[in-house]
């Protein structure tokens, strides 16, 4: 799920970037430092979209570095448990399938997959119901439930299940 | 199997679902789990700990694969309990529908545009990501529409993690909200009929979509 939430940072500025573009060196650092970055606190900063507040700088001792704590907006992209999301797959196997769902990676374990469903190999490995009406192949988007998350170094890794009511397929790429 | 996947006992090393694990100050048992914070100034304040307690306390009862009538109950408040929490987990916060998230998304890829005269400004991959799958949910004509709309909702004990939860799902009726929303469960009778209006008025500002079934 997407926020829109308002974020505090301390950057560290060298005394070569001051003078007339002190504020936009900084802003341009902040959007370097933290756009594309992710945490689990509130998982991956899509976006700044704009400055609130650039407190007063502090010369830090024994270097001529200053630190401007920055007070930011930014859209972040965040998952939880409980969240039903629309995601594209991208590689099944027998294990179940990933999916992706903006920069989240989504893993449906088969355990959670309908029962009806079975695994067929081959060129393009798929799920299938045993009468062919509904197939789950690379490409095809479908609605999952979360029920698990996990941070990693650099992104957000989740577990979810299409088991439940009104979840599954929503579009069938061979179909379009 | 269990219809719900809470049931499914998975092993210890794969994943655990309380944001409160992912906060710096512990990790995991495992040393998978890291969090990334830019190495020269990891200090982005947050008030998280309240509620990080409480999520880890009652994942850690449901983590263990319940099978008790008692223990299962309590699973079971878990599950709806996590997409509230995500109200006092990021409390400045605002929830953004897919929508609404495309247009401002959009409205920066276009700023820079215009901005980029500096060279060594690149939009992260994560960006884009975004950009494409908010664009790809945005399934309303009128965005503000839908958010007055269903914000009339909060009178009724919705919350705004359940009201972005509503509108991305674009729901054909009150039965496929309440499956999808399992935390609404409980004021059914109260939502019913405001749920019935809502959906009503805001299905004929859904974008016509060529390709679904």
């Amino acid at each position: 799920m997407f926020f829109h939430i308002v974020l505090e940072r301390n950057m560290q500025l060298h005394p070569r970037y001051f003078g007339r573009n002190l504020r936009d060196n900084l802003v341009s650092k902040l959007m370097k430092d933290v756009e594309g970055t992710c945490s689990g606190k509130h998982g991956f900063v899509v976006a700044i979209t704009g400055i609130e507040n650039v407190g007063k700088g502090l010369i830090r001792d024994g270097t001529g570095f200053v630190t401007f704590p920055v007070k930011y907006q930014c859209v972040v992209f965040r998952p939880f448990k409980g969240e039903i999301l629309e995601a594209v797959v991208t590689m099944v196997n027998k294990m179940g399938f990933f999916a992706e769902a903006g920069p989240v990676q989504i893993f449906v374990s088969n355990h959670l997959i309908p029962d009806d469903m079975e695994f067929q190999s081959g060129d393009m490995p798929n799920y299938t119901t045993s009468d062919g009406s509904v197939k789950i192949q690379k490409d095809s988007e479908v609605r999952l439930k979360i029920i698990g998350t996990r941070v990693d170094a650099t992104e957000i890794f989740c577990i979810g299940t299409i088991k439940d009511d009104f979840l599954g397929v929503i579009n069938d790429p061979t179909t379009t | 199997m269990e219809k719900n996947g809470k049931g499914f006992s998975m092993p210890k090393s794969s994943l655990k679902s309380t944001p409160s694990k992912d906060d710096s100050s512990q990790k995991s048992k495992e040393g998978r789990k890291v969090q990334f914070n830019n190495g020269g100034s990891p200090e982005e304040r947050f008030d998280y700990s309240k509620s990080n307690g409480k999520s880890s306390s009652s994942a850690d009862k449901g983590g263990r694969g319940s099978t008790a009538n008692g223990k299962a109950s309590k699973s079971k408040e878990k599950e709806p309990l996590e997409l509230r929490l995500n109200q006092e987990l990021l409390k400045n916060a605002k929830c953004l529908m897919d929508c609404e998230a495309a247009e401002i998304i959009q409205g920066i890829q276009d700023q820079m545009t215009l901005l980029s005269q500096d060279a060594t400004i690149k939009l992260p991959v994560s960006f884009h990501k975004g950009l494409q799958y908010s664009q790809a949910n945005a399934r309303y004509t009128n965005t503000h529409s839908v958010r007055r709309v269903l914000d009339t909702l909060k009178k009724h004990g919705v919350v705004e993690g359940e009201i972005s939860v509503i509108a991305n799902a674009c729901p054909e009726s009150t039965e496929e909200v309440f499956a999808l929303v399992p935390s609404l469960k409980s004021k059914k009778s109260i939502l019913q009929e405001p749920l019935e209006v809502a959906l009503m008025v805001i299905k004929p500002l859904r974008k016509v979509d060529s390709t679904s079934v």
